[in-house]
């Protein structure tokens, strides 16, 4: 389904393409591609959790934090996902290579903002 | 009393809801697919997974353009700040000065961005400016569409004329707002001037100063309309700050990847800054 979305290899280009199910115009521009749709998939999945969550245990359980700030589930979140960028970043400016090293690195770092921060 | 349970409420909220989605939500989620591939228009994109994000942290030319943004972000605060202070402690509490001085302050916030840029490029022309030909005629070389020097101190003195008002509105807010208790009390302590600024203004000013910094960090750091206008990024690259480079990179070299890439990672740092304000923020409303 989306594999038909987009040129997904060098080899693709230039050459017409077979119209996939999502190919209109009104989306094609977007330039979807399965790995930055599962990152989509992957935010709106950790929001959806929160609203359960917030469901469940409702007030966000705020508390004073290691780094000192009033931090709510919500700010955790937050931190997480913006320190998990900048993990990737700095992994990639400075290493480069084995990503998904980096990606274990921020599961450990989700923990421990969840936990501590 | 019972309250009746209706959530039809929710419906009005759906024109915010599709409005940011079209402004804010669809346009980041495509710029996130464009970071990771590459693109020679016509709607034609292939995989490159990482690789702009490794090129753009590396490359000389974003580390270049990220130091200058930061140091005239740095400078105009730095200026901004203390001058906007000093402005409104100046200012008049009551009488008819109080609104001609707010009038004269605002003038410069309501000029619009490519005006402000045109104007000062006309007014700091070497040859036909009043400012260039002046300082031409004093015996300075200034020339700022051709040497660097000129062209920041030109784009700084642009940006201290547009916004220094902003932060000496907020200041004069903040200055109004204290009680007179304190000063009386301040008097009978027979402190100095200097002592009561240092212990009863500026603590009393420290909110409205928070936000003026944020509000002057975040305008500056993505200044695009005034520079652009004014010198273009030029003399060559020296005054090209993050948002001009980033154009020049979409635009002009239709290099989307990259500048995709680039202005995610753009957009990270703002977050972060944004984030850093917005605790102090908090922190001091809980102090208070």
């Amino acid at each position: 389904m989306f594999s038909k979305l987009s040129a997904a290899t060098w080899g693709e280009v230039g050459k017409a393409k077979e119209k996939g199910f999502f190919d209109f115009d009104l989306f094609s521009w977007m330039a979807w591609t399965w790995q930055t749709a599962a990152f989509f998939i992957f935010i709106a999945l950790c929001i959806t959790v929160m609203l359960i969550w917030e469901k469940k245990v409702p007030g966000g359980s705020p508390r004073k934090g290691v780094l000192g700030l009033d931090t709510t589930r919500g700010d955790r979140l937050f931190v997480s996902l913006l320190g998990s960028a900048f993990i990737h970043l700095a992994w990639l400016g400075l290493i480069g290579s084995f990503l998904w090293i980096a990606s274990i690195i921020c599961v450990a770092y989700f923990i421990v903002v969840f936990k501590y921060v | 009393m019972n309250k009746t349970i209706n959530q039809k409420a929710w419906f009005f909220v759906i024109p915010v809801f599709v409005l940011v989605a079209f402004n804010a939500a669809i346009p980041l989620m495509t710029v996130v697919n464009y970071s990771f591939q590459e693109t020679f228009g016509n709607n034609v994109f292939a995989w490159e997974g990482t690789r702009w994000f490794k090129q753009i942290l590396l490359s000389e030319r974003f580390h270049a353009a990220l130091g200058r943004q930061i140091a005239f972000t740095f400078i105009i605060l730095l200026i901004q700040i203390p001058l906007g202070i000093g402005i409104a402690l100046t200012m008049p509490k009551k009488g008819w000065g109080v609104p001609v001085c707010l009038i004269l302050m605002s003038m410069p916030l309501l000029i619009p961005w490519n005006v402000v840029g045109a104007m000062w490029n006309i007014f700091a022309l070497p040859d036909i400016g009043f400012l260039g030909h002046s300082l031409n005629g004093l015996g300075f070389d200034y020339n700022f569409t051709q040497q660097p020097g000129d062209a920041w101190f030109t784009t700084i003195l642009m940006d201290v004329w547009h916004w220094t008002s902003l932060v000496v509105l907020l200041s004069y807010a903040g200055l109004n707002s204290i009680q007179p208790a304190y000063y009386q009390a301040a008097e009978i302590d027979g402190a100095s001037r200097w002592a009561t600024f240092r212990y009863i203004e500026l603590p009393k000013m420290k909110k409205v100063l928070t936000l003026a910094i944020l509000l002057r960090f975040m305008d500056s750091f993505m200044i695009y309309t005034e520079p652009f206008v004014l010198t273009g990024g030029g003399p060559g690259n020296t005054t090209a700050f993050l948002s001009i480079d980033l154009v020049k990179m979409a635009l002009g070299q239709f290099d989307l990847g990259p500048a995709a890439a680039m202005s995610l990672i753009y957009f990270f740092i703002v977050l972060l800054v944004c984030w850093v304000f917005y605790n102090l923020m908090m922190k001091n409303e809980a102090q208070s």
